[in-house]
C-alpha cells in the first residue's frame, strides 16, 4: 500500500507538470466556453417564432426552448467528449510509457516495490489524473448551463460521468498498449479498436432493432460476437430526450407523427445494468494486462 | 560470515539464438568487501549486476541476495543500486525524486528530513531547482548514486558510477566506497576505469564473453612488478580472436596525410 501510494502520488505530480495535458485542458476550457456561449447566443437570437414546422405551423415557443436548451447540452457533453478523449490518449500516451522506456524504471524497481504496487500506482494516479481533468470541464459546461438558466444539471452530469467512463476505458487501452509497444503505435492501435468497437456497437443497436439487417443469421451472430469483444460505450438518456423533443417540436397538431420508437430506434439509448457490468469487466483486463506487462517487463 | 550475495553458475541469454550474455558467472561477495566487476563492454556486467538487483531473470543459476530471493522486497530494501546512464521521471526535481525513493523505501519523516538534505548536499544537487529532464548526464549520475545510499543499504552496486563524473565526482565516489567499506557495507563496483578498481576494490572479477576469466584477491589476480591494465589486456586479448591492427586505412594511409 505505501509503495502504491507513493507512485501514484508521485505519478500525478508528474502528469500535473506535463505540458501537453495542460495544453489539452486550456483548448478542452476555451472550447466549452466558445461552444455555450455561441449556443446561448443563438438561442436568444432566434426565439420560437424563427422556426417553423411543417405546412407553415409554428411550434409551441416552450418546446423550442426545451429542443435548445438539449441541443446546448448535447453539443457541451459532445465537446466534453472529445475533450476527454484527448486526455486519456495524453495520459495513456505517457502515465507508464516514459518510466518503463527511460530507464526510470531501473531506479525504481530496485526499491522494494512490488510490480503490483508500482501498477496500482501509476493506474490510480492516471485515473485519478483523468478524472480531475475531465470532471473540471464538466463543471464548467454545468456553469454555463447555469448561467444561461440551468435546469438540466442532472442531465449533463450523468452524461458527464458516462463520458469519464469511456474516456477512463480508453485510457487504460492505450495504458496498456504502451506497455507493449511504442506509445505513438499504441494510440493508433487503440484509436482503431475504440472507433471499431462504435461501429460494431452501433450495428448491434440496429440489429436489436431489427433494422437493416435481414435474415441473415450469420450476420447476426457475427455482431453478436463481436459486440462482446469490444468495449461499449456508456450513455445517459440526453440523446434520446433530444430527438423526442425534436419530434415533438415538429409535430403537426392532428395529424398523426412519425413512429417515435422507430425514429429512436438508431439513437443509443441510456446504458443498462448489463453495459455497466462490461464497462468494469474491460477497465479490470485492461488493468490486469498493464500489470501482466509490467510484471514480465525486465528492465 | 555469511555472504551478503552469492552468484552461482548465473546465465542468461537475452534471445534464443543470441549466445549467452551471462555463461555461468560464480562469486560471493561478504559484508565490507568491496568488489570489483570488470571486463570489456558487452562482457555482460551490467546484466550480471541487474540480475541480482532483480531487474532482469537468470536463465539458469541461482543468486542469494541477503539469503532471499532477489526479486523479495525485503531483500531489496537492502540494497542500493546506482545504473549506469540513470534516469528518473523526467517532470521531477531532485528533492521530489529523493522523496519518492524514500517513500518507496519505507523511510520515516525524521529520517527523510535528515536524509534527503544531507544525500543532496553528497550529490552536489543541494541547490538546484531544475526538473530532471534539465539535467546533465553527469547530473543525472549524482543523483543515481544519491538515491542508491539514501536508504542506508548493506550492499551498494555501483554500475559504471563515474563514467560521466568529473575528477572531483570521482573522488567523493572513491571517499564514500571507501566509507561505507570501513562501517560492513559491501560494494559491487562494476567500472571500466582500472586504476579506479584497483585503489578501492579488495577482490576483482574480470570478465569476458559473459564468462569469468580470472577471480581473487587484488594481490591474487595482479602479480608484483604489473599492473591491473596489463593482466585485463592480457586475459581480454587471449579470450578474443586476434585482432589485427584494424584502424581504419583513411587515418594510417600516409598518403592521405
Amino acid at each position: 500500500m505505501r509503495g502504491t501510494l507513493a507512485v501514484a502520488r508521485y505519478t500525478l505530480l508528474d502528469l500535473s507538470r506535463r505540458r501537453i495535458l495542460l495544453v489539452f485542458f486550456i483548448i478542452g476550457a476555451l472550447g466549452i466556453a466558445l461552444i455555450g456561449t455561441a449556443l446561448k447566443l443563438f438561442s436568444s437570437t432566434f426565439t420560437g417564432g424563427a422556426f417553423s414546422g411543417p405546412s407553415g405551423t409554428t411550434p409551441d415557443p416552450a418546446n423550442v426552448n426545451r429542443f435548445l436548451d438539449l441541443m446546448f447540452v448535447t453539443d457541451l457533453v459532445g465537446a466534453l467528449g472529445l475533450f476527454a478523449l484527448l486526455i486519456a490518449f495524453g495520459i495513456g500516451m505517457t502515465a507508464i510509457y516514459h518510466d518503463l522506456e527511460s530507464g526510470a524504471a531501473v531506479a525504481i524497481f530496485s526499491k522494494p516495490v512490488s510490480r503490483l504496487a508500482f501498477t496500482g500506482g501509476k493506474v490510480s494516479a492516471a485515473a485519478a489524473a483523468l478524472i480531475v481533468i475531465v470532471g473540471l470541464l464538466s463543471l464548467e459546461a454545468m456553469l454555463f448551463g447555469l448561467l444561461f438558466g440551468g435546469g438540466l444539471e442532472q442531465t449533463l452530469a450523468i452524461e458527464a460521468v458516462a463520458q469519464v467512463a469511456n474516456a477512463l476505458t480508453l485510457m487504460l487501452i492505450v495504458l496498456a498498449l504502451s506497455t507493449w509497444m511504442n506509445n505513438i503505435v499504441a494510440a493508433i492501435v487503440a484509436f482503431i479498436y475504440n472507433a471499431a468497437g462504435g461501429v460494431v456497437v452501433a450495428l448491434h443497436n440496429s440489429l436489436a432493432s431489427s433494422v437493416n439487417f435481414g435474415d441473415s443469421a450469420i450476420l447476426k451472430d457475427g455482431i453478436n460476437v463481436l459486440y462482446w469483444l469490444v468495449p461499449h460505450q456508456l450513455t445517459s438518456d440526453a440523446p434520446r430526450e433530444l430527438v423526442k423533443a425534436e419530434i415533438q417540436l415538429f409535430a403537426v397538431p392532428g395529424q398523426p407523427g412519425p413512429d417515435l420508437n422507430q425514429a429512436l430506434a438508431a439513437v443509443p439509448g441510456p446504458s443498462g445494468a448489463n453495459d455497466i457490468i462490461w464497462w468494469a469487466f474491460v477497465v479490470l483486463v485492461m488493468a490486469t494486462l498493464v500489470y501482466i506487462a509490467v510484471r514480465r517487463r525486465q528492465v | 560470515m555469511a555472504p551478503v550475495v552469492s552468484v552461482e553458475a548465473l546465465r542468461k541469454r537475452y534471445r534464443r539464438r543470441d549466445p549467452w550474455a551471462v555463461d555461468g558467472v560464480t562469486f560471493a561477495l561478504e559484508p565490507g568487501q568491496a568488489f570489483g566487476l570488470l571486463g570489456p563492454n558487452g562482457s555482460g556486467k551490467t546484466s550480471v549486476v541487474k540480475m541480482i538487483a532483480g531487474l532482469l531473470r537468470p536463465d539458469g543459476g541461482a543468486i542469494s541476495l541477503f539469503g532471499s530471493r532477489p526479486g523479495d522486497p525485503a531483500a531489496r530494501a537492502q540494497l542500493g543500486f546506482a545504473p549506469e546512464d540513470p534516469d528518473f521521471p523526467k517532470f521531477l526535481r531532485a528533492r521530489e525524486v529523493l522523496d519518492y525513493f524514500a517513500s518507496l523505501l519505507g523511510l520515516d519523516e525524521d529520517d527523510r528530513k535528515r536524509r534527503i538534505p544531507e544525500t543532496l548536499a553528497f550529490a552536489g544537487l543541494d541547490q538546484e531547482k531544475r526538473q530532471v529532464r534539465q539535467f546533465s548526464k553527469g547530473m543525472k549520475q549524482r543523483l543515481g548514486i544519491a538515491q542508491a545510499i539514501l536508504g542506508r543499504p548493506k550492499l551498494l552496486i555501483l554500475d559504471e558510477p563515474t563514467a560521466d563524473l568529473d575528477p572531483l565526482g570521482r573522488r567523493d565516489v572513491r571517499a564514500l566506497i571507501e566509507s561505507l567499506k570501513d562501517s560492513g557495507v559491501a560494494v559491487l563496483l562494476n567500472s571500466h576505469l582500472l586504476s579506479e578498481v584497483e585503489l578501492v576494490c579488495d577482490t576483482v572479477a574480470i570478465l569476458a564473453k559473459g564468462r569469468v576469466l580470472k577471480e581473487g584477491t587484488m594481490a591474487e589476480v595482479v602479480p608484483e612488478g604489473r599492473t591491473l591494465e596489463d593482466v585485463f589486456v592480457e586475459l581480454v586479448q587471449a579470450s578474443a580472436p586476434p585482432k589485427h591492427d584494424n584502424l581504419p586505412s583513411f587515418i594510417t594511409d600516409k598518403e592521405n596525410q
